[in-house]
């Protein structure tokens, strides 16, 4: 599957803790019970821990779970 | 002992006499034998499993959750004292109501012997009159009371040879149970045009449809006759008229088990008016002579195997799993994406085991849920294909409309009944009377033709 976007807000201001280094929209694979989503989120350059914001875990993210979960 | 032969205690009836006899599932080589023996009838052997995924590995275990309501005591032991008795082990999940004993068909396998013009004195056929629009209604009134809002299923004899088959589920609406499917074969709706809309306009969410098969010459071996037009003009019909469809075959070997992958590659062209396919191995009810060979038997990991090799891995036999509601040997399922290109994707993943045994319950209203949402139509008709989406919203999109699920059901006949696996049922038939019954214990017979419980109860 092609990458896209999956949100609109600018995440740009937002630093790693770690590193310091701002984050960055980065091709990241999302993968729950053996189906893979690739997806682009903001990511530190440097360590490569990725922040999915709140209202996409809940949403999006929780819908498509609960899909390919099994009955 | 040898050690590569498995044995596990569990209790049967004898195929004759049908005496409660202990039995064992034994697996030797890839293949399981329900193992038992009468002192007056003999010993009998019969296969239930063969092949991959293998039994060792298929399993789901529950903790046993006995029915709210029970109509019955525990008397005379399983399977004699059904209704359902405090014993059982899981709640209905399903409930079938016989709405006539008419048929259009005189088919060779049938469960009701329904319209089955052979019979002497002593087999005779089923020809009663059909139950009124008041006793029915105080059957389901009884049924929503002993079995809660569960699905509801109106079967037969053919239930379509019922001109007020639309008042029936206007009833059964009214009366609370949420998801209503009609067992059908299908002719009628698919001969008569604007009947699929008046039913579903009535409450018909779903058609459980008779579909042996994409060829002639196997509706004429099990049918008697060519069905094959009627049976594309039932789906068309159906799926026009916003009821769901789902495919329902019965394997008998050497007349379609050949056709697995077909029936399966003509539900994907057929999706999403076609929600599922439910494969059923034929099981052996009414008089036989002499007991089913092995090569009359099918059995549910040869179903899948089937399913892998006659669709050039369309699916794969790995991506089957036990069931959450009904006794793990009874089924298998797997739930797929239809993708734009006609290919499948796999959905039902299996999650790694966690924790104790969920409670039986659990899975029945989990399994109640699906149904509900996959075997009637789409809930929307609308793909999203005109706004601009992620890949995760397209997914979403999708899953609203193309979702298919494939599933097989083993019914247990004399020969193959395993007690374990019956207090474990949720799919029950309610009796005349209004008491719930399993239904293999329901359509179990002798093997020369004698019910346990059909035609036994008012």
């Amino acid at each position: 599957m092609s990458t896209l976007k999956v949100i609109d807000e600018d995440y740009s201001s937002w630093k790693c803790s770690a590193c310091g280094k701002a984050l960055t929209p980065t091709p990241i694979e999302l993968e729950y019970l053996e189906s893979k989503f690739t997806v682009e989120l903001p990511a530190c350059p440097e360590c490569g821990l990725v922040l999915i914001p709140e209202d996409l875990a809940l949403g999006k993210m929780a819908e498509v779970e609960s899909l390919l979960e099994d009955k | 002992m040898n050690s590569n032969v498995n044995i596990h205690e569990t209790v049967s009836v004898c195929p004759i006499c049908l005496k409660r006899l202990t039995a064992s599932r034994v697996t030797e080589k890839g293949e399981t034998r329900i193992l038992k023996e009468c002192s007056e009838h003999g010993i009998f052997s019969t296969p239930v499993w063969r092949g991959e995924p293998a039994i060792q590995n298929w399993n789901r275990p529950k903790t046993p959750s006995a029915p709210p309501v029970t109509d019955t005591t525990q008397q005379k032991g399983c399977p004699f004292d059904c209704g359902l008795c405090p014993d059982h082990n899981q709640h209905t999940c399903t409930t079938l109501v016989e709405i006539t004993w008419r048929c259009d068909l005189n088919c060779k396998i049938c469960f009701a012997s329904a319209g089955n013009s052979e019979g002497d004195s002593k087999h005779k056929p089923l020809m009663r009159p059909d139950p009124t629009l008041a006793e029915l209604k105080v059957l389901l009134k009884k049924v929503r009371k002993t079995a809660g809002p569960c699905n509801l299923q109106l079967s037969g004899g053919e239930p379509s040879v019922r001109d007020d088959l639309p008042q029936i589920a206007t009833i059964a609406k009214e009366l609370g149970f949420p998801f209503v499917q009609v067992n059908t074969n299908g002719m009628r709706v698919g001969r008569e045009n604007g009947l699929a809309q008046i039913w579903a306009d009535a409450g018909v969410d779903s058609a459980f449809l008779q579909f042996d098969g994409t060829r002639d010459d196997i509706y004429e071996s099990i049918r008697g006759r060519a069905l094959i037009n009627d049976k594309m003009a039932a789906i068309k019909n159906l799926t026009d008229a916003g009821i769901g469809v789902v495919l329902v075959p019965t394997i008998v070997p050497n007349v379609n088990d050949d056709n697995i992958g077909e029936i399966l590659k003509l539900a994907v062209a057929h999706s999403p008016g076609v929600r599922g396919v439910h494969f059923q191995p034929v099981s052996y009810f009414g008089r036989y002579p002499e007991p089913p060979s092995d090569n009359a038997r099918i059995t549910l990991p040869e179903i899948m195997t089937k399913l892998e090799d006659q669709t050039g891995g369309l699916v794969s036999k790995t991506d089957f799993m036990p069931p959450a509601c009904e006794h793990a040997l009874c089924s298998f399922h797997s739930n797929y994406m239809v993708m734009e290109d006609g290919k499948l994707k796999k959905l039902s993943g299996k999650g790694e085991p966690c924790c104790t045994p969920p409670t039986a319950s659990e899975g029945a209203d989990k399994s109640k849920a699906f149904v509900r949402r996959q075997w009637a139509a789409p809930a929307t008709k609308d793909c999203g294909c005109n706004k601009p989406l992620d890949d995760l919203d397209r997914f979403i999109q999708r899953a609203k409309t193309h979702i298919l699920a494939i599933s097989g059901m083993a019914f247990q006949d004399a020969w193959t009944l395993d007690l374990e696996r019956l207090r474990g049922c949720c799919i029950h038939v309610a009796a005349p009377d209004g008491k719930l019954i399993p239904f293999c214990a329901y359509n179990l017979t002798s093997m020369d033709g004698e019910s346990l419980y059909r035609g036994k109860n008012a």
